[in-house]
């Protein structure tokens, strides 16, 4: 076996001692690093551009939608206000009392010995319904009687329409004075009647009563 | 010197490569990838929030052809409530109105003049004013004062009695005295 010199150890060594230098390992796989990032750069770039023609597109949409859509919503928010307080118009108008037809009943009740001298109505607030004093005065030979009997038409009367009806005498006493009645000569008796009554019974508030019927008109 | 097969200046090297690594991975995220991301992620959110207002407005646009249908009869009917007060002031018009009214009815020297005007608290009648007025009739006669109220009554419907007084007078008996305070729901001018 021939002996075999490598005169030139050192250089080879300094030449493979350059290869593996970590700075130009280090350098090229930095670069490799910096190529693979730049294209990433890259792809995500073209991702954002093809995101922000979506964008365009979208908003060239809503801006041609936007004034239609901006006027429909205006429009329903105006109808809705018109539905709302109509409602609540409506409601004020169906729940309205009515005094055509109580003093139509009241004259019906008015019997030729007696007679009103006032009449003073309240319609309470909130739906708490009405109170009336009736003030008049009355002739017969039982004039108290007389006065009775008024209440109980009354009574009767106001009855047929509304609910709750109390008629009570706040004041009920004889008077001196003689009245002459178809020749005949009676005496004379001068009432106060406290009248109250509910009208609504049938709608307790103006959100109910608009799912009620309207009344028919008076007459 | 050499430290488990590298040397000194080796193991600088590396340590330098490894900081511009660290370095260049930063200057990437921060200043390039990030920006950009955050870029990508605001127009996403926007194009979201566009189109789920194109697609609401599809369904807002219905809805508001629907509620015009479904309104007509409110609308017309709010149109007739509106229609009822006269232009201008209130004070102008309704009291010849109620003089006028009573006249038709065959009583006269109806007289009426406004007590008070409150604003509504309710939210939906924030366009309209309560004004009271009080209505004064010297003379009537009760069958006709009954009728005319009845008349009133259905004629002015945004108009109710709230206090009524009849009074029999005392040199005529079969004519009375009659006030009335009458609510009217009146729409701002």
């Amino acid at each position: 076996m021939a002996l075999h010199l490598n005169l030139l150890h050192e250089e080879i060594s300094e030449q493979r001692q350059r290869q593996r230098d970590p700075l130009k390992i280090g350098v090229m796989v930095l670069i490799a690093l910096g190529a693979i990032l730049f294209l990433y750069y890259m792809f995500s770039a073209y991702r954002t551009l093809e995101v922000k023609t979506r964008l365009s597109g979208v908003e060239r949409d809503w801006a041609k939608v936007e004034p239609q859509v901006t006027a429909a919503q205006k429009r329903s928010a105006e109808l809705n206000d018109i539905i709302k307080t109509t409602k609540v118009l409506e409601d004020y108008i169906e729940n309205r009392f009515y005094w055509g037809p109580f003093l139509q009943k009241v004259s019906r009740c008015v019997a030729p010995n007696t007679q009103l001298t006032s009449i003073d109505g309240n319609v309470q607030d909130d739906y708490k319904g009405v109170t009336v004093s009736i003030e008049g005065t009355a002739a017969g030979r039982e004039p108290r009687a007389a006065a009775e009997d008024l209440r109980q038409m009354l009574v009767e009367q106001l009855g047929q329409s509304y609910k709750d009806v109390k008629i009570e005498f706040k004041a009920l006493e004889d008077l001196d004075t003689i009245v002459n009645i178809g020749g005949t000569n009676m005496a004379m008796a001068h009432y106060i009647l406290n009248v109250s009554f509910n009208p609504y019974s049938a709608a307790k508030s103006p959100t109910a009563a608009a799912t009620t019927e309207r009344p028919a008109k008076q007459r | 010197m050499k430290t488990g097969g590298l040397s000194k200046d080796q193991i600088k090297k590396i340590s330098l490569s490894a900081v511009g690594v660290v370095f260049l991975l930063y200057v990437y995220f921060t200043f390039f990838l990030g920006p950009l991301a955050r870029s990508r992620n605001t127009m996403l959110t926007a194009i979201n929030d566009k189109q789920a207002k194109l697609n609401a407005s599809k369904g807002e646009m219905s809805k508001a052809a629907t509620l015009e249908v479904q309104a007509k009869a409110a609308t017309a009917k709010f149109a007739a409530l509106k229609g009822l007060n006269s232009e201008g002031a209130p004070i102008a018009w309704f009291p010849p109105r109620i003089k006028v009214f009573f006249a038709n009815e065959q009583i006269d020297k109806a007289g009426a003049r406004l007590e008070t005007s409150v604003a509504f608290k309710e939210p939906e009648l924030s366009g309209w004013m309560k004004y009271n007025w009080l209505v004064e009739i010297p003379q009537a006669d009760y069958a006709a004062l009954g009728k005319a109220i009845a008349d009133l009554e259905n004629a002015e419907p945004l108009l109710s009695i709230t206090k009524l007084t009849i009074r029999a007078q005392t040199e005529q008996a079969q004519f009375q005295t009659v006030d009335f305070v009458a609510t009217n729901y009146i729409q701002k001018k």
